[in-house]
């Protein structure tokens, strides 16, 4: 799911190729990100949009030849000037006066042009690793494909792949190496499949006449450089140092020309722009702030000894179970520092919980990206590949971290607290100079881990991300100012983060405290069960069983196959009671309905009802099967397929505490499951016990750091 | 030992009083830090010259009255008139043709009146706490303020002891106070500047500074006319085009907070509002003061 879909958007015809616009935002000054196209199109600029859309007015475009635009294939068709010109009729089709114009590589010279011929159309320029003629260092690599561009070299890799021939011929691995080559940073799987799969949308035809249009009939160089010495115009450049596209000293000597500010960004290859989204987007900001003027008139600063002590408190939106035991330590944490001011930055559903609790949800929240809408979109009836739907949020995490750094730059909280917020730990570890207060990491899992199906790839994959992250901690111990694991050290899956890597188990041992797993709820004694049953209108001598799919809206598939099963089940077992909560995502209606079947969409303090019911019928999730555990309930659970985490990390922990009966959704059909409910419902269990000052012990490891 | 030293000293005669000047660093823009109220002298931006001079061209002078000045005992040379006259002098001397002009307390005033008179030489204008004659509500000083009533019979300062002064001995803004028993003074005004806790290095600095003077120079300094009134107060923000720049403490016992966002209303300026803070940041929150000065300069170049 995109993190931020436009206000508009349309065509512009140009003489029969349609040229595609998107328009983001309403602020000032106007933006305009132009993309080196066709070799990707405007959602190279994905990390960056939402971010300046809440600043300013963003519009992109796709350049012909890919995205939406229109495919002309003739070498005619791709010219500068007729680049040059459909980005002037998207400022006219936009009403854009003028903009501060953002190009990548070669869009960089279509901007020069532009701003030469129309100056009052440009009011700045930020050119990132610009790919203009002449200026500074040009590669070898480029000038040899040059040179040999009509050749024909049969079983070519590599740079001999960049002739007229390899482009149009081997179009995939052409970009599958030109990408490779540029991604230098490592961990840059995610950036390197999408710059590909943008790329393959166009064609080798097209991009072949693109590369020939591209250079043809340049200004001499004076020429050239007298237009970068007119500019006229405020220019900020952004260049990477390993930069194997576009030298860095081309961009060097670009801003020197045109007078205008440069950001080197060290060890950072071609693509900052995905690859490190977070330094571009404040580097562009810090421009064209100072092109407005502070229009900030009043500053609060407190001085240090003045200051209420603040924690933020940033709860993964994915699911509701962060959320209640996020709620039971921050009550912990107010008995142990009673002055304790803790704000939220959290998202719905995470916040329906908070206002209920009359927790204080911080204003900039409304303007997140929804996760759990994205994870939604990822998955389709009992499945939710996780780990890739964690992978293609990377454009939501950024714009939810640009929205938390904002927050936490200007809060002056002395704490921030992140169960499973991702973008937090993953950005601070990359731009470490960011943080800011102490930072409590907490998680209840460690480590990805590849689902068969994903074969080779993911195993890959995953180690890559366990990678990563175990260099983060390495090299940033300082990020973490304490990380807790939410369980105990026996619940840690004693697997490997990958060939080469730690023990998981160990790994996390060495660094991270361990709070006891956390309810949120305090189970009911034995003795008080009875009671509890009769209050939630459960009948003497009724078996009830509770089918409940959590708040995420993946489920359907689930509650449908166990609401088949129930009048199997009720044939054997007469007085079987279900009731099925669906959710806030799945309208009770829709689904089918038996006689002594209960459909509901919403029950209040829904953990009572699983802890006194007779059988659970439940999802792999950690919260709802460890509620079920901690008050010795007998449970079906159903992973989500390709969901590693309630197939690997849950399930470990649920087989330690005995706890459960794990069925498989694809192989178990509506007898089966009605022999499962028949065999479980009102059994017995003794499951290993359930700590229940986790929520202390986790608010005291905090509590340390105030 | 000074963390900076200057890299020019040197006096300026102005109508027949002699100024000590001094001058750090050598970036661009220069900077010109107003003294203050004689009570103390040009030493009080110690915590600023340092930092300021590694990236521009500071300059600081004394006032009459204290530091390396003459200590004249008529009003006239501390008339307001003068004291920007005292600036231009000092610019003049120095070689400055422009400066961004920075003005503590009293002394934004002068800055206010060189920024609405002389634009030309004044690149940019930071005001702390300032002390002119806008209407900031009633304080606890204003009770008990009566510099030309007779000796008040007071007890001693509490301050010399670490304690606290009740608001009645603001009756010790008294020039026959002064005369009499200036230390004293100069411990009770003190303690009202720096009511941050634990800010005894302060106020010590501040009560040696200000008995490098006597209580008779200020009893001088304070002359009818001496401080511009409202009206002309507001005739010169209206005048005020160089961009501008307020700082003050929330808790200012000497000057209201209300004061500095009416002023920075008026001069269309940054308002910065210091939480917490007192009649003196520069000594007492040096590093938000130093990093605010520095924004503001950074955008006006």
């Amino acid at each position: 799911m995109r993190a931020l879909h436009p206000d508009q958007s349309g065509y512009v015809d140009r003489d029969g190729v349609p040229i595609h616009y998107e328009v983001f935002g309403s602020g000032e000054p106007t933006l305009l990100l132009v993309p080196p196209s066709p070799i990707t199109h405007s959602r190279i600029w994905k990390a960056l949009v939402p971010y300046l859309a809440r600043h300013y007015r963003v519009v992109t475009l796709d350049g012909r030849g890919n995205g939406r635009s229109g495919r002309p294939t003739d070498v005619a068709a791709h010219t500068r000037t007729e680049n040059e010109r459909d980005i002037v009729a998207v400022l006219d089709a936009t009403d854009t006066a003028e903009a501060v114009v953002v190009a990548h590589c070669h869009a960089t010279w279509w901007a020069v042009d532009i701003a030469a011929e129309h100056p009052d159309r440009v009011c700045a320029l930020v050119a990132i690793e610009p790919g203009v003629p002449y200026l500074g260092r040009s590669q070898p690599h480029w000038m040899e494909a040059a040179r040999r561009w009509d050749d024909v070299i049969e079983n070519a890799s590599g740079w001999a792949l960049c002739t007229r021939h390899g482009i149009v011929n081997e179009h995939r691995k052409w970009v599958e190496f030109f990408f490779g080559a540029q991604l230098v940073e490592p961990h840059s799987t995610k950036q390197h499949d999408d710059a590909v799969g943008w790329a393959l949308e166009s064609t080798g035809v097209i991009l072949a006449a693109s590369e020939e249009a591209q250079d043809a009939e340049p200004p001499d160089r004076s020429e050239f450089e007298r237009r970068c010495r007119e500019l006229g115009v405020p220019v900020l450049v952004i260049h990477g140092d390993r930069d194997v596209c576009q030298h860095v000293e081309r961009g060097r000597a670009f801003a020197e020309l045109t007078g205008g500010e440069l950001v080197v960004i060290e060890g950072a290859g071609h693509l900052t722009i995905a690859r490190e989204p977070v330094r571009v987007n404040q580097a562009i900001r810090t421009f064209v702030d100072r092109l407005k003027g502070s229009d900030v008139k009043i500053q609060h600063w407190t001085r240090g000894l003045s200051r209420r002590k603040r924690a933020l408190y940033v709860s993964s939106p994915i699911g509701l179970g962060h959320a209640r035991r996020d709620v039971a330590i921050v009550k912990e944490l107010k008995r142990l520092e009673p002055d304790l001011q803790v704000d939220w930055l959290a998202q719905d559903p995470v916040t329906h919980v908070l206002k209920a609790e009359g927790e204080t949800i911080h204003p900039a929240s409304r303007w997140l990206a929804s996760e759990s809408a994205h994870i939604a979109s990822e998955a389709a009836g009992h499945e939710l590949h996780c780990f890739q739907a964690l992978r293609n949020m990377d454009e939501i995490l950024v714009a939810n971290f640009m929205i938390f750094q904002e927050v936490v730059e200007e809060g002056l909280y002395d704490l921030v607290i992140s169960d499973e917020a991702w973008d937090i730990d993953h950005f601070w570890h990359e731009n470490p100079e960011l943080k800011r207060g102490s930072h409590v990491w907490m998680t209840d899992f460690v480590g990805f881990l590849p689902m068969p199906e994903g074969g080779e790839r993911e195993e890959f994959l995953t180690a890559d991300y366990n990678a990563e992250m175990i260099e983060h901690v390495a090299r940033y111990p300082r990020i973490r100012d304490r990380a807790v694991f939410v369980g105990n050290s026996d619940d840690v899956i004693p697997e490997s983060f990958g060939p080469g890597l730690p023990k998981i188990r160990d790994w996390t041992e060495d660094h991270f405290a361990f709070s006891g797993y956390i309810t949120g709820f305090t189970p009911p004694d034995p003795g008080d069960v009875e009671g509890m049953r009769e209050e939630l209108g459960f009948l003497p001598g009724e078996k009830v069983v509770l089918v409940t799919v959590g708040g995420s809206g993946v489920g359907r598939a689930l509650l449908e196959k166990v609401i088949d099963a129930y009048p199997i089940a009720k044939a054997k077992q007469p007085e079987l009671r279900m009731i099925v909560v669906t959710g806030p995502r799945i309208v009770p209606e829709s689904l089918p309905n038996h006689d002594g079947l209960q459909v509901h969409g919403y029950v209040d303090r829904l953990y009572r009802h699983l802890s006194v019911c007779d059988l659970a019928v439940v999802q792999g999730g950690l919260t709802t099967t460890m509620e079920l555990t901690a008050a010795q309930r007998p449970f079906l659970y159903f992973p989500l397929h390709n969901h590693f985490e309630q197939t690997f990390h849950v399930r470990y922990r649920l087989d330690r505490y005995g706890a459960g009966r794990c069925l498989d959704f694809a192989t178990t059909d509506p007898d089966q499951i009605a022999d499962a409910i028949v065999a479980e419902v009102g059994r017995e269990v003794s499951y290993l016990p359930v700590e229940i000052d986790g929520a202390l012990r986790a608010a005291e490891l905090v509590s340390e750091l105030l | 030992m000074r963390a900076c030293e200057p890299i020019v000293e040197g006096h300026v005669d102005r109508d027949g009083v002699t100024l000590g000047y001094q001058v750090f660093g050598g970036g661009e823009p220069s900077i010109l830090l107003l003294p203050t109220w004689t009570v103390i002298h040009s030493r009080f931006w110690k915590l600023q010259v340092p930092y300021l001079a590694r990236h521009y061209r500071v300059i600081t002078y004394d006032g009459p009255g204290n530091g390396r000045s003459d200590r004249p005992l008529e009003a006239t040379p501390y008339h307001h008139s003068a004291q920007v006259a005292h600036a231009q002098a000092v610019l003049d001397a120095t070689g400055t043709s422009r400066a961004v002009v920075v003005g503590l307390s009293m002394a934004a005033n002068w800055a206010l009146e060189l920024a609405a008179t002389d634009p030309d030489r004044v690149a940019g204008l930071v005001v702390i706490c300032p002390s002119v004659a806008l209407p900031a509500g009633r304080s606890q000083r204003s009770d008990h303020f009566a510099p030309l009533d007779p000796l008040p019979d007071l007890p001693p300062s509490a301050v010399p002891a670490g304690g606290r002064d009740p608001a009645a001995q603001w009756a010790k803004y008294n020039l026959e106070y002064w005369r009499k028993h200036h230390e004293d003074f100069l411990w009770f005004f003190f303690g009202q500047a720096f009511n941050e806790p634990h800010s005894t290095k302060p106020i010590e600095d501040a009560v040696a500074w200000g008995l490098e003077t006597t209580g008779e120079v200020l009893a001088a300094h304070h002359s009818p006319g001496a401080y511009p009134d409202e009206a002309t107060v507001r005739h010169w923000c209206g005048q005020v085009s160089a961009p501008a720049l307020v700082m003050h403490g929330d808790i200012d016992q000497i000057s209201p907070f209300a004061r500095g966002r009416l002023l920075a209303e008026l001069i269309n300026g940054q308002l910065v509002a210091l939480e917490g803070s007192g009649h003196v940041p520069l000594a007492r929150d040096p590093v938000r003061v130093n990093r605010a000065l520095r924004e503001f300069v950074e955008r006006l170049t």
